[in-house]
């Protein structure tokens, strides 16, 4: 019995390792923007972290919230604490995959969809942007840019501080994959 | 299918490693460089500026205060305006004008505030540690009466110096405390008055709503027995240790106090040295703070562009 129970464990975990076969990214530059007429503020962390599953195509990628740096340090403690509230949100999340069932072992240039979800701010919203992926020699480049609407996130922006803040950020991720050394 | 995917999505998860670098710093333990009448760890960042009003009305309550003076009002006991400037994010310098509370008065203070050690998020550094220190002058015209507080023979006598090791822990996003050992000394004070005095102060935040907190701040001045009984004998001067309550608003920029306090000054030398008047007897007052900070690290526009 338990030689079969063991088999049977082998078996999936063969079974596992043979479906997924995963990149991953690590210390992704992560950068958003907040444009208005009265200010622009750029926030950049180098700590987006990602998986890639070459065969189901789906992805995840996080981003610790404290890590983002700003220019101006007091933007920085209110992006924190009032903002996105890091304490209690600590991370940034996105659960998606790649759209079209493109083969991601070929080597070239390609434009993809990436569907899925974006968690911020513990609000969860679907998302759909549009990726470059420069596959070469078993890793990928990915580069994405897209926006986010801040209220969609319920992030409260005070009336005095309405016009520094945009509505809408714009969100530049730019990714290496390589394959996992072991 | 769908729990095929939700399944090799929480695989994805676990291969995610939290790539947390080092000991990362605890921000915001205080909004503010001030709580009620104490300093907080908090210095204010490279190259912005801190530009502070702080104003002190009279009695509330108590003989000097009801309706006749409109709560205190009618009065104020002290108004201080004050510039504190980030030369980095550790250090800060400042300067102020204050009315002064008792016969000092015309003060012109000059102080440094340094973040000796800052608080990790992983308690690898349980407390923040700054000091500050100042120097406050006195402007006011000299006294010929020998045993007045302000009877200057020359400058040097016009100075006095604050040293305090600010010790805080912010225990959660919501509460955070301070305490403050400190030491002032008066070059000149009034006859049987002490020059040098030790100090300890507590003080505290809660918040109550995303922008809203409550802070507390107590000092207790050491003072010898027996020049705190001749004040009392000779000049019928008692003397108390300041306690302040507040409510604290933050708006993006401003930070705003409403507060209470028994002290009527709000220079540190003085407060801690000069509080005369006491809670229970209704000499109390209102008081407020605001601060605005300024940024002098403009993004140009056009800068941002060339960069993709």
């Amino acid at each position: 019995m338990k030689k079969i129970i063991i088999i049977l464990n082998l078996l999936l975990i063969s079974q596992a390792l043979f479906a997924q076969k995963l990149i991953i990214s690590k210390n992704a530059p992560v950068t958003f923007f907040s444009s208005t007429i009265l200010e622009d503020i750029e926030g950049k962390s180098a700590e987006g972290n990602s998986v890639l599953d070459l065969s189901t195509r789906n992805i995840l990628f996080r981003v610790r919230n404290s890590s983002f740096q700003f220019k101006k340090k007091l933007m920085q403690e209110h992006f924190n604490e009032n903002y996105i509230e890091s304490e209690k949100y600590p991370y940034s999340t996105f659960k998606g995959k790649i759209v079209e069932n493109i083969d991601l072992s070929k080597e070239g240039t390609f434009q993809v969809n990436i569907q899925g979800n974006l968690d911020i701010h513990g609000i969860s919203k679907p998302y759909q942007t549009k990726a470059t992926l420069v596959i070469h020699n078993g890793s990928i480049d990915a580069k994405t840019v897209f926006k986010v609407k801040v209220a969609d996130h319920q992030i409260k922006v005070p009336s005095l501080v309405f016009k520094n803040i945009a509505e809408y950020v714009e969100v530049r991720i730019s990714a290496l994959y390589q394959p996992k050394s072991l | 299918m769908s729990t095929n995917q939700l399944f090799s999505q929480t695989d994805l998860e676990k291969e995610l490693t939290n790539n947390v670098t080092g000991h990362e710093k605890v921000s915001a333990t205080f909004k503010s460089t001030k709580l009620i009448n104490g300093h907080t760890n908090e210095t204010i960042f490279k190259n912005e500026l801190d530009f502070k009003v702080d104003h002190r009305f009279g009695d509330i309550a108590g003989d000097n205060g009801g309706i006749r003076r409109f709560f205190g009002l009618d009065n104020s006991t002290d108004v201080r305006i004050g510039f504190e400037y980030g030369l980095s994010d550790r250090l800060s310098i400042g300067i102020a004008r204050a009315k002064g509370a008792t016969e000092v008065t015309q003060l012109y203070e000059g102080s440094i505030k340094y973040r000796l050690l800052e608080q990790t998020t992983d308690d690898y550094i349980p407390v923040a540690i700054t000091i500050f220190g100042s120097n406050t002058i006195a402007a006011v015209e000299a006294s010929d009466e020998p045993t007045s507080p302000i009877a200057y023979q020359n400058f040097r006598d016009r100075m006095n110096f604050v040293s305090q090791i600010i010790l805080a822990r912010k225990f959660n996003s919501n509460i955070s405390f301070t305490i403050t050992p400190g030491y002032v000394h008066r070059n000149f004070t009034a006859f049987r008055d002490q020059n040098d005095l030790f100090t300890i102060g507590a003080g505290g935040r809660a918040k109550i709503s995303k922008r809203m907190s409550i802070v507390v701040d107590y000092y207790l001045p050491f003072r010898n027995k027996s020049d705190k009984a001749y004040f009392e004998e000779v000049n019928g001067v008692k003397f108390y240790n300041p306690l302040g309550v507040g409510l604290e608003i933050e708006t993006g920029g401003h930070v705003f106090h409403m507060n209470f306090t028994n002290a009527t000054a709000i220079q540190e030398m003085q407060y801690l040295t000069q509080t005369n008047s006491s809670w229970l007897k209704g000499q109390y007052r209102w008081g407020f703070s605001i601060s605005r900070r300024f940024s002098f690290d403009h993004q140009k526009k056009d800068l941002r562009e060339k960069k993709y």
